[in-house]
């Protein structure tokens, strides 16, 4: 065998450049690596902060204008606040991130890093590298609970505001799941504000399993709310809850108005994101429905 | 806690799996489904090694008393070392003998003894070079004994022979007179695989060929199941060697056995990933592995043989037992087991091994053809317990380029053994009949073996004896990579490719075979249920 070829063939046995698997029946007689983790902190340096501005506004945001019919509401929310705080989202596409970071005013895109997790994200090297320059990246150990956040705490303390989704994953039917506790307990604990986005569409143009927006730039909308604080003596479950709220409340912004959003709010009556209770593909057909395309065309879009 | 062995099952997921050839390796590709026999990971070494042998000789094993007990002035004192053969690769020094023999040589100059010899128990193995015994015994003892009371042994030497009697079943038992004559033998072992050590130690290692010829012989081979397996009557051999060994005990012969145990860290650090499995590699290490492998694949032979040559396993010491040679060699098995074996389900129809660069046989030489026959199907063969890996009737496919190259002075009857009698038959009854004898007996290959460094005549026919077993279960042996006219000499297959391997035990076991891997070195012993 030639050494091309044996190189070609290590490539391919041992997944190079792509995540490591181990065989099934070796995973039981396998502890898992201590996973010294990927340094992140130089991306957050002022050098890195110049590189990951110049491909956020000089490739990243070109792009998903290109492939992207975006519409960005609710900016002025976060005129009057003062940082750290928590961006949370929806979250239904790799799309989610690059939108929040790129629509994100240049205030705060200067300070503010995304949450990624450590099992898909940070598990080669490229995909580490790549992370951290464009997203300021960090990891966030999803098997680890509260412990999984550390370094989200840190990030904060230091006056970075930070990206998280408490999904925990993107939706694999376009529907809203539970949130988990991390954010609400990072906010509880160090009493910052906690900003809802919806981001309404990113499904549609690229679900789970595409690498590539759809073609025809499909609509997706990114809508800013006003942060919310943490009570006295809240709990992180209720805490939680009113996460969910919010962005629901987006959603229904979103699809009727600011006012009939709030009123159905004060009732109580702000649509679910759960979806139906009803069968995977039912789930599937109902969330993948097209965005529809407010009012006429523009001549350009 | 060090992990146990286990089966994987080859799938998808599963990346080329390491497989030794000789003085190189391969990156294999096995079919999905295949069993891959993993050895337990390496356990921690005992942390105070002085402290732990010291405290095996004070604190003897069985019916014996404490070393410094048994150790008074005006005494005949033999010390008995295990030869070059063990371990494999030769361990990093100071080597456990030394260690070991420092602290008896120190009980016994404190004890007053002046009559003490040190023999290297190499029965028909070659004399060790002076070289290899000072690097065995370090340099404290070499300068102190070495040449006129360090000694090899000679089974040869016909005044220095004595003939203890006959086993039950009318074994001669001849050993070393000096060690005969003694007031206490100390057999200082290293057990690297089940059978060595307990009875073998001295009524092998001090033996003449007239005693060896009981056990060493086709007869015995084909009734030890495996020879790895020392439980009364699975193994011939071994209850040869017990019988001998308890008629030693009842003429008096006292004898201190100091036994070891190693862990499996059997490749040094700059080799580490030959002792990880293959998707625990890091990057590193496959790098490692591509740039060894293809410095190994241009190095001229005799650059690549240097480099296997220096190779020194870095082993941990994990026992050390002293006291009566039955008891001290049960806790032996024991700490063996627990580094070594692994459960396996069932057998299958086609057994793959890959043959490592070293055997006891070809420490500092070359594994010509008979050595590879009987590491293959003598020594890894028999690494089971209860059943062998593979059914019988079933095929071996065994990874080696099995060269015709031999050691002139090590193994020179192994060259006339290849030439003469393999090209005239490879059944080993056959040739135990009609040419051991005359092999034994030649005083050319005696004076060799007496005067220079090589085997006893005898010696390969033990290594085609070794592999008889193997050769008797198994209905098809393939080489993988084989010299054809080597392979062909040996009476085996040989194939370019395991793909082309499998094509042609089809013949035997069908066109969809259950194959199973033994994954060594490391050495394990598979307890197939």
């Amino acid at each position: 065998m030639s050494a091309r070829e044996e190189l070609k063939e290590m490539a391919r046995g041992f997944r190079w450049g792509r995540r490591p698997m181990m065989p099934r029946s070796a995973e039981q007689h396998t502890e898992e690596r201590e996973d010294v983790g990927f340094p992140t902190d130089w991306a957050r340096t002022e050098a890195g902060v110049a590189a990951r501005q110049a491909i956020l506004q000089g490739i990243m945001h070109p792009l998903v204008r290109n492939e992207l019919s975006l519409r960005v509401y609710g900016l002025d929310h976060l005129q009057d606040v003062r940082g750290p705080v928590v961006f949370f989202s929806n979250h239904s596409s790799h799309l989610d991130a690059t939108l929040i970071l790129c629509t994100l005013p240049d205030r705060w895109q200067r300070r503010t890093a995304v949450g990624a997790a450590r099992d898909y994200f940070f598990d080669v090297w490229w995909r580490q590298a790549f992370t951290a320059l464009v997203y300021a990246g960090f990891p966030i150990d999803r098997s680890r609970g509260g412990k999984g956040i550390d370094k989200a705490k840190e990030l904060v303390r230091d006056g970075w505001s930070i990206v998280v989704f408490p999904e925990g994953t993107r939706t694999p039917d376009g529907h809203m799941q539970r949130f988990r506790h991390g954010a609400s307990r990072l906010a509880l604990e160090l009493g910052v504000g906690l900003v809802p986005i919806a981001i309404v569409g990113a499904y549609q143009a690229m679900p789970k399993g595409r690498w590539w927006p759809g073609k025809g730039r499909p609509v997706v909308t990114i809508r800013y709310g006003d942060p919310i604080y943490p009570r006295e003596g809240e709990t992180h479950q209720s805490l939680s809850l009113r996460m969910q709220q919010a962005v629901a409340q987006l959603f229904d912004e979103d699809r009727t108005t600011w006012f009939d959003a709030i009123s159905r709010a004060e009732r109580s009556e702000t649509p679910s994101l759960a979806g139906p209770v009803a069968p995977a593909w039912r789930r599937t057909w109902e969330g993948s429905r097209p965005v529809a395309r407010r009012g006429r065309p523009k001549a350009w879009e | 806690m060090p992990r146990p062995g286990f089966v994987l099952e080859v799938d998808e997921r599963t990346p080329p799996l390491i497989v030794h050839e000789g003085e190189g390796y391969r990156m294999q590709k096995f079919p999905l489904g295949t069993r891959v026999v993993y050895p337990p990971d390496a356990l921690p070494g005992v942390r105070d090694l002085n402290a732990h042998i010291r405290h095996a000789l004070l604190d003897p094993v069985g019916d014996s008393k404490p070393l410094p007990e048994l150790l008074f002035a005006g005494m005949k004192l033999t010390i008995a070392v295990d030869d070059i053969s063990i371990p494999l690769p030769p361990m990093v020094t100071p080597d456990i003998r030394q260690r070991i023999l420092e602290h008896v040589i120190e009980l016994a100059a404190r004890a007053g003894v002046d009559d003490l010899e040190i023999v290297v128990a190499t029965a028909l193995h070659r004399r060790m070079t002076a070289a290899e015994i000072r690097r065995m015994v370090g340099e404290r003892v070499y300068r102190s004994f070495w040449p006129t009371h360090l000694t090899n042994f000679d089974a040869e030497d016909k005044d220095g022979i004595a003939h203890i009697g006959q086993t039950e079943e009318g074994e001669d038992v001849e050993i070393m007179k000096r060690a005969a004559e003694s007031d206490l033998i100390v057999y200082v072992n290293i057990n690297l695989v089940a059978m060595d050590g307990g009875h073998k130690s001295v009524a092998v290692g001090l033996a003449s060929y007239k005693s060896l010829r009981h056990h060493h012989n086709v007869h015995t081979m084909l009734h030890s199941k495996s020879y790895m397996d020392p439980r009364p009557g699975h193994s011939a051999i071994n209850d040869s060697t017990v019988r001998m060994g308890r008629l030693l005990a009842s003429n008096g012969l006292k004898i201190f056995q100091i036994e070891t145990t190693l862990n499996s860290e059997t490749f040094p650090s700059q080799l580490g990933f030959l002792n990880k499995r293959e998707w625990e590699w890091s990057t590193k290490d496959q790098a490692l592995m591509m740039a060894a492998k293809k410095a190994n694949e241009v190095s001229p032979p005799r650059v690549r043989r240097e480099f296997f040559r220096r190779i020194e396993a870095s082993y941990k010491v994990t026992g050390v037992n002293a006291g009566e040679v039955e008891a001290v060699h049960e806790r032996t098995l024991e700490n063996l087991h627990r580094q070594q074996l692994v459960e396996v389900d069932g057998q299958s129809d086609i057994v793959v091994m890959g043959i490592p660069y070293v055997g006891p046989y070809n420490v500092n030489s070359i594994l010509n053809p008979i050595l590879v026959h009987c590491l293959g199907l003598g020594y890894l063969f028999n690494m089971y317990r209860n059943k062998p890996l593979v059914r019988e009737g079933g095929v071996a496919i065994m990874y080696h380029p099995v060269p015709w190259e031999f050691h002139t002075i090590h193994h020179p009857s192994y060259i006339d053994f290849f030439e003469e009698v393999l090209a005239d038959t490879t059944e080993p009854k056959e040739i135990e009949d009609r040419y051991e004898e005359r092999y034994a007996t030649d005083p050319w290959y005696v004076h060799l073996y007496r005067t220079s460094n090589a085997y006893h005549g005898v010696h390969p026919f033990y290594m085609w004896y070794w592999g008889a077993h193997g050769r008797d279960h198994c209905g098809d042996v393939i080489f993988v990579g084989g010299e054809p006219k080597s392979v062909a000499r040996l009476g085996y297959r040989r194939a370019d490719s395991l793909r082309d391997a499998l094509e042609m035990a089809k013949d035997s076991v069908g066109p969809s075979p259950s194959i199973t891997y033994f994954h060594a070195p490391p050495i394990m012993i598979a307890d197939v249920r």
